[in-house]
């Protein structure tokens, strides 16, 4: 079985400064793999390590993304090889974009039984390009998964919706988006982070890809805020509920809420 | 100078520091502490992910690691685990010693076992009368026929009477020159006459030491480590790496009892505001923030030394001084800033603070590491 899997990388959240006027700062930021991601790369894993293939993880993004220690943390991980789209025109690129990018990557792979993608990015969330790297090939594509079991030449998934789960049988190939509690994640050892650097990586950039349209973002970003803070009031109220509540709604209306 | 770690060094630690935090939460090292048992999960969990086996031969189950790497795996097992950081370390000497020069058949045997989790073989060199000055030992071994027998009794003995195996030294008394009649063996702990007695200690309750009392413990001739009457070259071949592995682990822990302060000092309202906005509180967190630098700085020079065959020899001792004295100071100072909280049992710092005091008097004392390098710098002086 040769499988996809699509990872996301992203400035660690954990990095972001907030300037005074509210803008915000990733030039500090290390990037990280996308926390959601993490469960999609060992879901393939685990996968080929039970039915024998190959795992191909796939990025596309800025000029950071080619950094040697996020290859070897990818591949640290159980991917047999690493693929890039590497290009500053993907900077901020919206999930059309990204998808196009990824599925032109995926079509030049050659024969591909299962593409996965986390169930969200780690910096956005919109939860679109699984969905959309499946539509523009025309592909059964499921979110949500939370188990994938292999039958015979199709696949049983669990699909965790919000009050069920759906069981569903879903012919190959495939793009299904993981949840990330299909999974735990492995730690790499030191045995796996030492083969990682001797592992393929090919890198290339959208204008190699031989898209049949330019890569153009449709959606245009005018500025990223961070959401104004607030000094909490740390204020105990103490009494009974009658008496809290009178002081409660008398602080309220002090703060002009009420 | 390039103070960076290497991609590999980086994920490795990266990858360890997530283990722990899955694996080894502090509540659970607690309960241990409180239990005095030793941390048998938490050390097969490290196995689990090949820990254990760093700096171990590929043929026995491990995997190359230079000090660096060791030492840093030391020093975030101390962050997080203290007891932990000081396990490791204390196996890196014992197995250390196996790998250069125990038979392939003592390597077969014993490897193996400690890169999948056995606890790490003890070192038994001190004896009632031979503490700092190690070399008066006076543990017997006599040959009968295809056998050796042991006689004597070992103190301070950490691990013994939990662990499989203890590198046993013993002394030829008809050799004047102790440095020259010291043998080392590898002693099974479930060797008829082996007595072992847990002794009660101050800290380190999850790492046991004993009292060994050995009675005509017979074992075969081929037990022995390297060879016979070369003991004490063989032991202090391997003695720098440990105090450095102490050393890190020790780095280790301070720098989790600052995380601890600072985390305090941030929250905790006097006042109406936090303890942290007073200067005097301000003074404690950067006299530990700076002497945390002075440590690892130290610490990683040496490995790095070390990495590439330099002498450490007194620089180890300054090192093993400095670090076990700085510790100290920073864990009793965050201690401080917690104030009641730190001293009372529900929190680690307690922990820290007692299981830290040790490392002024074990793997050699503050006062063996002045002598060690006071004569060997005035030689340098000399020249």
């Amino acid at each position: 079985m040769n499988v996809v899997v699509c990872v996301k990388l992203t400035p660690d959240a954990n990095d972001i400064e907030v300037r005074p006027d509210g803008s915000i700062s990733l030039a500090r930021a290390e990037w990280i793999i996308g926390g959601f991601d993490l469960q999609a790369i060992e879901a393939g894993v685990q996968l080929v390590e039970a039915q024998g293939g190959k795992v191909t993880a796939l990025s596309a993004g800025p000029l950071p993304i080619s950094n040697s220690k996020l290859k070897k943390d990818i591949l640290s991980r159980g991917p047999d090889e690493l693929v890039m789209v590497v290009d500053d025109a993907l900077q901020d690129a919206d999930t059309y974009t990204t998808a196009q990018v990824l599925a032109q990557a995926i079509r030049e792979l050659g024969q591909v039984d299962l593409v996965l993608c986390g169930e969200g990015s780690a910096d956005l969330y919109f939860q679109q390009v699984g969905l959309q790297v499946g539509e523009m090939f025309g592909l059964p594509t499921l979110n949500f998964i939370s188990k994938i079991d292999v039958e015979g030449d199709h696949l049983v998934v669990e699909r965790n919706l919000e009050e069920e789960i759906e069981v569903l049988e879903v012919p190959l190939p495939a793009v299904l988006s993981v949840t990330t509690d299909i999974t735990q994640a492995r730690l790499p050892k030191m045995t796996e982070i030492l083969k990682a650097s001797k592992k393929p990586v090919t890198e290339r950039a959208v204008a190699d890809l031989g898209l049949p349209e330019e890569v153009r973002p449709r959606v245009e970003k005018i500025s990223t805020r961070a959401p104004h803070r607030w000094q909490r009031k740390q204020v105990m109220i103490p009494g009974s509920p009658d008496e809290a509540v009178q002081l409660l709604a008398g602080y309220l209306n002090k703060e002009g809420i009420l | 100078m390039d103070f960076r770690l290497t991609e590999e060094q980086e994920l490795l630690i990266q990858s360890l520091e997530e283990l722990l935090q899955r694996e080894v939460p502090d509540s659970l090292m607690a309960e241990l502490d409180e239990a005095k048992e030793f941390p048998y999960k938490p050390w097969q969990a490290l196995a689990d992910f090949g820990i254990l086996g760093l700096g171990v031969p590929e043929e026995f189950g491990g995997t190359p690691a230079d000090i660096q790497t060791m030492t840093l795996v030391c020093e975030t097992l101390g962050r997080h685990a203290f007891p932990l950081g000081i396990i490791y370390a204390l196996g890196m000497i014992t197995i250390r010693d196996i790998v250069q020069f125990a038979s392939d058949e003592i390597k077969q045997r014993v490897l193996g076992g400690l890169v999948s989790g056995d606890p790490p073989v003890a070192l038994g060199i001190t004896e009632p009368q031979a503490g700092s000055d190690a070399a008066a030992l006076k543990t017997s071994a006599a040959f009968q026929g295809d056998d050796v027998v042991f006689n004597g009794q070992k103190m301070y003995c950490t691990l013994a009477g939990m662990t499989r195996y203890i590198m046993l030294m013993t002394r030829d008394q008809q050799i004047e020159d102790p440095y020259q009649g010291i043998s080392m063996w590898l002693l099974p702990t479930d060797t008829p006459g082996v007595r072992c007695n847990k002794m009660a200690k101050v800290g380190w309750w999850t790492i046991p030491s004993y009292e060994v009392y050995i009675e005509n413990a017979c074992v075969p001739k081929s037990n022995l480590i390297g060879q016979m009457n070369n003991g004490w070259p063989q032991l202090m071949a391997n003695f720098e790496i440990e105090r450095l592995a102490l050393c890190a682990a020790s780095l280790g822990a301070a720098e989790g009892a600052y995380d601890d302060a600072a985390a305090y000092a941030n929250q905790r309202q006097q006042f109406g505001r936090s303890i942290g906005s007073y200067q005097a509180v301000q003074h404690l967190i950067t006299d530990m923030a700076v002497k945390i630098e002075n440590m690892k700085n130290y610490v990683y020079k040496i490995a790095w030394m070390m990495d590439n065959d330099l002498p450490v020899r007194h620089e180890h001792a300054m090192c093993k001084l400095y670090v076990a004295q700085a510790s100290f100071e920073v864990i009793d100072a965050a201690m401080q800033v917690l104030g009641g909280l730190g001293y009372t049992m529900e929190h680690r710092v307690q922990r820290l603070w007692r299981d830290i005091r040790l490392m002024r008097i074990g793997g050699g004392t503050d006062e063996i590491m002045y002598n060690i390098a006071g004569p060997q710098l005035l030689k340098k002086a000399r020249k």
